[in-house]
């Protein structure tokens, strides 16, 4: 069955340390801009949202690219981008509905997770779990159990078990 | 360049004239972050230039691995002449600004001057401009940080800014960052005041070099993986320093009230701190690219939310005989919005229900508010009156001293400071390794020294930790809290290793506490980092030359030997209570671990000044020929 990351930002710290790591691994060197993930913050707030590309079924960046040059890697699931077919135009970047498709201010490059090739760094590296790659039904079942446990638990507040 | 951004920023506020110099030409000798912060206020302080004046130079500093993967590498440097000692200054703060700095070009921030009107500094990648801040000026620092981000559209900019406090020069005044961490100690903010200058906000995007990527990534994961297994982690990530302080209560390591108890049955029996963090704690958090998260984020209704760390949980607690947690909040707030430094506001209130208690002062002294101990009035006021400068906070705004200074010869030898500072509140009367620390240390304040760590983790193993004292420190006596051996040498190659990571921008704590308890792996780093191939010993040998030109600026100031003291209550009051009771400091055995430091260090025992030899051997001839000559 496919893995997927999966973000839970009610566990995230806000240290950056994905974007960091995922330029160090993908470009060599330390610069949290060059991440292909990307941590909103409201410092005063203390929420913090890591914001990274969501692999839809459908998906816009793939459906805009003139050049085709946005493929899917059916082994990851990933969505990737062709260096050689790319020519820059950046549509993707615009019309990804999460913001999820960066780009490098610097060279024009467009940035796009590519899951490490089913091994991310960001996952092993994230502190607080709020990044990890699990496979997604198994995510989704504990989703379900998750959500079907408050039942019981409610029914026996309310007969004053608990 | 690998590791440094390559330039040191000047800015003239007076002018609004900028320019930069190579950072290169330092690194040999200072490395980076505290050292050559210390080598740039050597050469750019004038002597003789009030702290409060324009000429004082204020230096922000990070280091080489500052925005890199190495775990806790979010750390700033700073520092000035001190509103509060007349000595160097030195503060340092976490999250999120060193980073952005250096990803903007710049190493270091050299800023003189003072600006006609309020104003802030806004780096936006390599390009300087100066904004004007009138609308800022009396904001606190939560409004003052999202004003910013909302004026200039981007809520990811970081931002480092003072609050009333800074802008009415209360001699401890703070710098705060955008999460609430703050450069807290030695008047930072006062400086920034006394220039005009509100903020210092950063927005870039490029990168720090590293020489060896793949080695890097490779060495922090397996870095962070270890430090997610230590116990320690598991600890500070979750609860912060909240649960410790439990421990350090038992251990007569926090002190009660102004120095005056240690064993404050209440606290050890009430103390809510875990139970308030469980109940109103969000989340716990940190710094740039840290896996610890040591610091609570804490959402209170009706009094509000912010992050809080070690300090004001004994400063807000029992330094200030205060129970109630809902007052702890909203002091650590209040003062982190105002701008000033928690530990010597905290001081300062247990200052004054010294003096009541002991009936030195009536509420007369103090706009008749009962400065009775654990008051909730009494401290709120104080705090605010001190951040306003309003009626007796007027006077505490510029120090203990003054303040007790206007009641009397009384109230002036009760003053508990260490060279013009608040002493970190712990205990020393039975902590002697951390007792020299602070005597002897640059600032009125000891840790987070390796040494003064071990006497407090003693307790949980003794043999074990008197093993690790005796590989580390040469003695196992350096372990033991109440000995005297083995002290001086234990502090020593303690204030060394602190200098490395301070040095390189990285956390001393997270450095201190996990993995990096030698030197080997920070060393690793630096050299995977900037591609180069350094021992360790080189590393020392920096830290030491940078020990010694610290003590030359103090020494240029007026330093000596006398001033490396502690109040005498550690010497005349023994502790009534408690683990320890009965433990007092020997003035004879203290002196004596004084002159076996002084010793070592090749200092000359009278006057506490290094000697020339000394200096020339760590190619300081320059600043024994300007200091030495002239004394």
């Amino acid at each position: 069955m496919i893995k997927t990351l999966i973000v839970d930002a009610q566990k995230c710290s806000g240290c950056r340390a994905c974007e960091n790591y995922c330029s160090l691994k993908h470009e060599g060197y330390c610069s949290p801009s060059k991440g292909r993930i990307h941590v909103v913050k409201w410092e005063q707030e203390g929420i913090y949202v890591p914001i990274n590309c969501m692999r839809c079924e459908k998906p816009a960046c793939e459906m805009v690219c003139p050049k085709r040059a946005t493929f899917r890697n059916f082994s990851t699931g990933a969505m990737e981008v062709d260096p050689f077919r790319c020519i820059g135009c950046l549509s993707c970047v615009f019309a990804c509905p999460f913001g999820a498709t960066f780009v490098d201010q610097d060279t024009g490059h467009v940035l796009k997770c590519d899951l490490c090739d089913g091994d991310p760094t960001c996952v092993k590296i994230c502190p607080t779990g709020a990044l990890s790659y699990e496979e997604m039904s198994k995510e989704a079942y504990l989703k379900l159990l998750e959500n079907a446990d408050r039942i019981p638990s409610l029914v026996r507040t309310a007969l004053g078990e608990e | 360049m690998y590791g440094w951004a390559g330039k040191i920023l000047k800015i003239d506020l007076g002018s609004g004239a900028f320019t930069t110099e190579p950072t290169e030409a330092y690194i040999e000798d200072y490395i980076g972050g505290r050292g050559i912060g210390v080598r740039l206020i050597y050469d750019n302080y004038v002597p003789g230039t009030d702290p409060l004046d324009p000429g004082n130079p204020l230096i922000f500093s990070t280091g080489p691995l500052t925005g890199t993967a190495m775990p806790g590498s979010g750390r700033v440097d700073v520092t000035a002449l001190s509103p509060m000692s007349n000595l160097r200054a030195k503060s340092n703060f976490g999250a999120y600004w060193g980073p952005e700095l250096k990803y903007a070009g710049y190493d270091h921030v050299v800023i003189v001057g003072k600006a006609d009107k309020p104003c802030y500094i806004l780096i936006n990648e390599g390009k300087v401009e100066i904004l004007s801040a009138e609308h800022l000026w009396g904001k606190d620092t939560h409004e003052t940080q999202k004003a910013i981000q909302d004026e200039l559209g981007d809520p990811e900019i970081k931002i480092v800014c003072i609050g009333p406090g800074g802008e009415k020069l209360v001699r401890f005044a703070c710098i705060i960052t955008e999460t609430g961490d703050a450069a807290g100690r030695t008047g930072m903010g006062a400086v920034m005041g006394s220039k005009n200058l509100k903020a210092v906000a950063v927005r870039a995007r490029g990168a720090v070099k590293v020489a060896r990527p793949q080695e890097l990534l490779d060495l922090s994961i397996k870095v962070v993986t270890e430090m997610r297994e230590h116990p320690a982690y598991q600890e500070l990530s979750n609860w912060g320093v909240a649960r410790s302080m439990t421990m350090m209560y038992d251990f007569s390591f926090f002190p009660v009230g102004y120095f005056e108890d240690v064993n404050w049955e209440e606290i050890i029996q009430n103390y809510q701190g875990p139970a308030y963090i469980e109940k109103y704690q969000t989340k716990n958090v940190g710094c740039f690219c840290c896996p610890n998260r040591c610091m609570n984020f804490i959402s209170v209704p009706k009094l509000g939310k912010g992050v809080t760390s070690c300090e004001p949980f004994s400063g807000f607690t029992g330094g200030i005989w205060n129970l109630d947690m809902d007052v702890f909040w909203e002091a650590t707030l209040l003062v982190n919005k105002l701008g000033i430094d928690c530990t010597e506001t905290s001081a300062s209130i247990g200052l004054l229900m010294e003096l009541y208690h002991e009936g030195v002062i009536t509420a007369k002294d103090t706009d008749g508010i009962p400065m009775e101990r654990g008051n909730k009035e009494a401290i709120l006021s104080t705090i605010l009156k001190i951040g306003n400068r309003e009626g007796y906070g007027d006077l505490l705004a510029e120090g203990q001293k003054s303040f007790a200074n206007s009641i009397g010869p009384e109230a002036l030898e009760r003053v508990d400071q260490v060279k013009g500072l608040a002493p970190h509140a712990y205990e020393f009367r039975a902590y002697h390794g951390s007792a020299l620390g602070q005597a002897v240390g640059h600032r009125g304040d000891p840790l987070p020294l390796r040494n003064a760590l071990l006497e407090v983790d003693w307790h949980h193993a003794p043999e074990w930790f008197q093993k690790v004292a005796k590989e580390q420190f040469g003695s196992e006596e350096a372990a033991i809290p109440i000995e005297y051996k083995g002290k001086a040498l234990a502090t020593i190659i303690s204030e060394h290793m602190e200098r490395v990571a301070d040095n390189l921008g990285i956390c001393k704590w997270l450095y201190g506490l996990f993995i990096f308890q030698d030197i080997e792996m920070a060393t690793r780093f630096f050299n995977v980092v900037t591609g180069k191939d350094w021992p360790v010993d080189r590393m020392l040998k920096v830290s030491e030359r940078i020990r010694n030109l610290e003590r030359m600026f103090d020494v240029r100031q007026g330093l000596r030997r006398e001033d490396d003291s502690l109040p005498k209550k550690f010497f005349e009051q023994p502790l009534k209570k408690g683990k320890y009771e009965g433990q007092v400091l020997d003035r004879e055995k203290f002196e004596e671990m004084k002159n076996e430091y002084y010793e070592l260090r090749g200092w000359d025992k009278k006057t506490g000044i290094p000697t020339r030899e000394k200096l020339e051997e760590l190619g300081l001839k320059d600043v024994a020929d300007e200091v030495l000559e002239r004394e």
